[in-house]
């Protein structure tokens, strides 16, 4: 195990900024997951832990070392990669055993590694076949497999349930929550998937165009946004953003406010709109509610069983605490108390 | 998918099948029918489509009467000494440009590819004296090495095409375990690059095979000469057209082609369709 540290890391494409000036700490045995849209840059950051792209300019520890100049294979690491990246040719097993072999550890040794990971992982009936013989969800455990038997002091997880279907990606999920908890080893992990950032992560760095946001555990980053790109990208459905000019609790100085769809109460005095259409999931219902002055509808979560037609004219309130507001460059004004303290 | 549900659609279809397959078939038949019937019915005024007699003379006399073993031998060694080197070359080169970024990466490239723009004719006119001032003429490796000119390009561009899908992560992950960049080439992409570098030696292979103009000019003394101009000078000069010797031996001459390409068939038909689908 150990921890890893990130001090003013920048990754240059030519004139193209990619990563600006990223710090960060990781704790030994913490699992961490990097979240943000499309193109932040939560990738490159882990591919430059891996060491498959170079630094541009910073420091990168892990342990005590700087490993900036240290080639992939001698950081202590293991990658798993979104698309799984198995060697087709190879059994299971020899794709497991694969990196012991390149470090020229001896066959019996090798092979205690791999059945001891494949245990752990119940594929221990599948090494002696090739990949294209498996499901997409027993892939997946062979390259988790592969990234374990080589006992690497920090995993690393690109987007690895990308490429599986919804209930396969939940059962999933759950086997990395045992893993981590199993292996205890220092994980990174890279999604856009904001359910598995939640769920998975002791602490989660949200990343928007090169830069972090925002660093902290998931509850903290729910309740207590920074920004307002982290209050609008944790949580689904997101935030409702209203300009401040609408809402007449607002703080001095907010120039937006924003409001979760679940501390929106329909019938209590606020403000007043018409119901669009709503979504029925059978544990919510999502009423979408049209106001005067408001681009998007406000999104008000219900109970399941509680019907609504549209068209249906109504009043859209909130209790005190509910609110966040927002200065005119998107910082957090007033941040709502952490609900998971209190 | 060609939709076939009406008898117009398939009765269309069926004819443009017995036209093409007439055009593709015929001349094989013939070339079949030819090498087993005897002199005097080669050169009927009315051609028989079948044969009235049976022979196998034309086989006898060109196997152990003319110079076909010879010239199937030297056409098998320099066929499969060009394919053999042609096929490794163009491995690395096509690996080189779809894996690697490095100064004047494209331009090589397309300097390499130009070579295909110029007419093969032409470039003998060039290679003759050259080959003849470096002592290249009338010899095999000669002839093996203006192979290699001519069919690297493309080899090279198949190969360029298909390791560029191969997957960077496959790569990557095999650079995470440890694995040197020779390493990963030859124990990761090489073997799952059996069908496209089939491909790639079957066409040089059959390149090499096929040539009559290259062989004619470069090479002149009889023991050197390679099957195409052995048939042509043999059977069918100035003074003598020995048809039916001329079919048995071309018979014999294209077995091993059919044969390397029916058994590697497999391959052939992946490398060439190796992207085209997901």
């Amino acid at each position: 195990m150990a921890n890893l540290k990130i001090a003013g890391l920048c990754k240059d494409y030519g004139p193209v900024e990619v990563l600006k000036n990223i710090d960060l700490d990781i704790k030994d045995g913490e699992f961490v997951v990097f979240v943000g849209p499309s193109g932040c840059g939560k990738s490159t950051l882990l591919r430059m832990i891996c060491g498959l792209d170079e630094v541009t300019s910073g420091a990168l520890a892990i342990g005590d070392q700087i490993v900036n100049d240290v080639p992939s294979s001698k950081r202590g690491i293991a990658m798993v990669f979104q698309s799984y990246a198995l060697y087709p040719h190879m059994s299971v097993a020899k794709n497991m055993g694969y990196a012991l072999r390149l470090a020229g550890e001896d066959a019996s040794e090798i092979d205690r590694r791999v059945k001891a990971a494949a245990e752990i992982l119940k594929i221990d009936h599948l090494l002696d076949r090739k990949p294209r013989q498996l499901s997409g969800g027993q892939r997946q455990r062979v390259a988790i497999g592969r990234a374990i038997v080589r006992e690497p002091e920090v995993f690393l997880f690109d987007e690895p349930l990308s490429n599986l279907d919804a209930a396969l990606r939940v059962d999933m999920r759950m086997e990395f929550a045992r893993l981590k908890k199993r292996l205890g080893t220092t994980m990174i992990y890279v999604t856009h998937d904001q359910v598995e950032a939640m769920t998975l992560a002791d602490k989660i760095v949200v990343m928007n165009a090169g830069r972090v946001e925002q660093v902290g555990a998931p509850i903290e980053l729910y309740h207590a946004p920074m920004n307002r790109f982290v209050a609008e990208f944790i949580g689904s459905p997101r935030m409702n953003i209203l300009p401040a000019g609408l809402v007449a609790d607002a703080p001095a100085g907010a120039d937006t406010v924003g409001l979760r769809p679940e501390q929106l109460v329909l019938g209590e005095a606020g403000l007043r709109g018409k119901v669009l259409t709503t979504e029925r999931l059978g544990s919510d219902t999502f009423a979408y509610v049209e106001i005067d002055g408001l681009e998007r509808p406000l999104v008000v979560r219900k109970g399941g069983d509680e019907a609504l037609a549209s068209g249906l004219d109504v009043t859209v309130g909130w209790g005190a605490d509910a609110l966040y507001a927002f200065d005119a460059e998107g910082r957090a004004l007033q941040v709502a108390p952490l609900k998971a303290a209190s | 998918m060609l939709d076939l549900s009406t008898w117009q659609a398939k009765t269309v279809f069926t004819a443009l099948a017995v036209l093409i397959g007439f055009f593709l078939f015929f001349p094989v038949y013939w070339l079949v029918i030819s090498s087993v019937k005897p002199d005097h019915e080669l050169y009927l005024l009315s051609p028989t489509i079948w044969p009235n007699e049976f022979t196998l003379k034309h086989f006898k006399t060109a196997l152990f009467e003319g110079g076909l073993p010879l010239h199937l031998t030297n056409s098998l060694i320099v066929s499969l000494s060009s394919a053999a080197i042609n096929a490794t070359l163009a491995v690395y080169a096509g690996y080189s440009f779809a894996k690697y970024r490095y100064f004047g990466r494209k331009p090589v490239m397309l300097f390499m590819l130009s070579a295909q723009m110029f007419p093969f004719g032409l470039l003998l006119i060039t290679i003759y004296p050259m080959f003849t001032d470096w002592g290249l003429l009338d010899s095999r490796f000669g002839l093996m090495v203006s192979y290699i000119v001519f069919a690297l390009p493309v080899a090279t561009y198949m190969l360029y095409s298909y390791f560029s899908q191969v997957p960077n992560e496959l790569i990557e992950a095999a650079r995470a375990d440890g694995a040197s960049d020779l390493r990963i080439f030859h124990t990761i992409v090489l073997p799952i690059s059996v069908p496209p570098i089939v491909t790639v030696f079957l066409y040089s292979f059959m390149w090499s095979w096929n040539d009559l103009l290259y062989s004619l000019t470069l090479i002149v003394s009889d023991d050197k000469r390679t099957v195409g101009p052995g048939l042509l000078l043999n059977y069918l000069n100035e003074s003598n057209a020995d048809w039916g010797g001329a079919m048995a031996a071309s018979l014999m001459a294209a077995a091993p082609v059919v044969i390397g390409f029916m058994a590697l068939q497999r391959f052939f038909i992946q490398g060439v369709t190796a992207g085209a689908v997901k």
